[in-house]
């Protein structure tokens, strides 16, 4: 097999000398969907933020491409191909659909893709299309979702980092959203998503992780982690099993 | 009021409007970009119009011709804020508002030792002549500085809204951690919107002193007026800020008009309250 485009060993975060995550080790292979799942609190946001160089690393080590990037800013890691869309959005709220997503291409490689880039979000999500001039602010939530995972793309990423994707969407739209993402894994970037869509995530996931207190508990095929009593297990005390 | 008064009147306000607007302008993008109070703005101004002052006696040249170097001098002012800036925690509000005041007071207590006496005006012939159009007198310098400052606005506007890095900085205002993902420095964003906001502010104050006296504490009230605009115009709105700056100078015309010029502080400083209660500015 070969080497895994992304690689994280034994990382440690804090939080105001709290650690959240406790040594944390896991791998990302090129052209696959990677999901880490767990109850809230695991350490889920942490462990993509951390990735993206948004949150400082206390101890570890973040390898992507063969090389080591933790403790680089997130705009480095950005133009090295890790794009995080964050939980929550985080949009321009004031701007453009479409002035979103030119920002989201402003990277000097995305730049130079940017109208071929535009034709393919707009071809995957057709809404945004439509009202590309309205105010990112004004969109529905659902529409806000797709922007931000649309202007995660404008970057060109080689790893797609996404935090809770699935959170406010309509049952209608979430499942039109995962089959974007499962096409988006298999052609333009790989995919690490986290969240709290159990059932939805290792369905789509080649790979997938369980986290809990801070550490990864169980490793293995996105389907075979859906049966595991380990997971159950977790995720009982806060929520409903899943549905095999 | 007589009609051809009234049209004087609003003529002055318009042009003191656009005056007022360009001050504030470096105020209103610290503000909207970094979330950071410059207390010290007007005193940074003052200096401007000092340095200025100082050019354009030693030198005899054109007032006009020394705001560049009156802006290129308060560059390492820039870099300073920014070393400062980045050292506060998050949200910066209330720690830039302590700190920047104590740079105010420090501010003033240098210009006072470095320009002691009289207060001083940049009074340049061609800019004292004035040409009248039917009820209108039209001063020369007020309307050059009234049109550098709309110049300047407009150039203002138009990088930050047509060019990658404008864009880039005004992301940068509106959600920092979503810029930084994008792959936007915002360091260096931080960096440009400083230096643009001392250069600017360092040619407001030129072309205030060809207008205004400027003395050591001249900045107090200029710090206020970018307030006042900045919360009117709403933070992060650079353009409103001259919408602002016009509405501020017809209101001080007309009350100096009507009741003359000694209500024309207490009725900035209660338009400043009032709009303090109306819009509470920190983001």
């Amino acid at each position: 097999m070969s080497a895994p485009l992304l690689s994280v060993r034994d990382l440690t975060v804090g939080y105001a000398g709290q650690l959240v995550l406790r040594g944390v080790s896991l791998e990302a292979r090129a052209g696959r969907f990677t999901a880490v799942v767990g109850p809230s609190g695991a350490g889920k946001s942490t462990l993509l933020r951390a990735i993206a160089g948004a949150l400082a690393v206390a101890g570890g080590e973040i390898t992507f491409d063969g090389r080591r990037v933790d403790g680089a800013p997130a705009w480095e890691l950005a133009a090295r191909g890790i794009v995080l869309v964050p939980e929550g959005r985080h949009l321009w709220a004031p701007l453009s659909v479409r002035e979103n997503l030119e920002l989201g291409a402003f990277l000097p490689r995305a730049r130079a893709a940017q109208d071929e880039t535009l034709r393919v979000v707009y071809t995957l999500f057709p809404a945004l299309e439509e009202r590309q001039d309205a105010r990112a602010g004004a969109l529905s939530g659902g529409e806000q979702q797709m922007l931000a995972l649309a202007r995660g793309l404008m970057a060109r990423p080689r790893m797609l980092c996404l935090d809770d994707p699935f959170l406010g969407l309509a049952p209608a739209i979430t499942h039109r959203f995962g089959a974007a993402l499962r096409d988006i894994a298999r052609g333009a970037a790989s995919v690490l998503a986290a969240g709290q869509h159990v059932g939805r995530l290792l369905r789509l996931a080649d790979d997938a992780y369980l986290l809990d207190e801070g550490r990864v508990v169980l490793a293995g095929p996105g389907v075979a982690l859906l049966g595991n009593e380990r997971l159950r297990r977790t995720l009982l005390p806060l929520g409903p099993a899943p549905q095999p | 009021m007589p009609l051809s008064t009234l049209m004087q009147t609003l003529v002055s306000g318009v042009m003191l409007g656009c005056l007022y607007a360009f001050v504030a302008l470096g105020f209103a993008m610290i503000l909207g970009i970094s979330h950071s109070l410059n207390l010290a703005h007007g005193e940074i101004v003052t200096l401007g119009g000092y340095i200025g002052y100082g050019l354009w006696a030693g030198s005899g040249l054109h007032p006009l011709l020394l705001i560049p170097v009156a802006a290129a001098a308060l560059l390492p002012l820039a870099f300073l804020w920014h070393w400062m800036l980045d050292r506060l925690p998050a949200p910066r509000a209330l720690p830039s508002l302590a700190l920047t005041f104590g740079w105010a007071l420090l501010l003033q207590a240098l210009m006072r030792v470095l320009w002691p006496g009289p207060h001083r005006l940049i009074s340049s012939p061609s800019l004292g002549a004035s040409t009248r159009f039917g009820w209108v007198t039209l001063n020369h310098g007020r309307a050059v500085v009234a049109l550098a400052a709309l110049g300047a606005i407009g150039a203002l506007w138009l990088a930050v809204t047509r060019t990658r890095w404008g864009r880039a900085i005004r992301a940068t205002g509106l959600d920092r951690d979503a810029a930084a993902l994008a792959g936007i420095n915002v360091y260096a964003a931080t960096r440009i919107t400083l230096v643009l906001a001392m250069a600017l502010s360092g040619a407001a104050g030129v072309l205030l002193a060809t207008t205004h006296y400027v003395y050591p504490t001249a900045g107090v009230e200029l710090t206020l007026l970018a307030i006042v605009l900045t919360i009117w115009a709403g933070v992060g709105r650079l353009l409103t800020v001259l919408l602002a700056g016009l509405l501020l100078g017809i209101a001080e015309s007309l009350t100096v008009a009507i009741s003359g010029p000694a209500w024309r502080e207490p009725v900035i400083a209660c338009l400043l309250l009032a709009s303090l209660l109306a819009r509470p500015p920190v983001d």
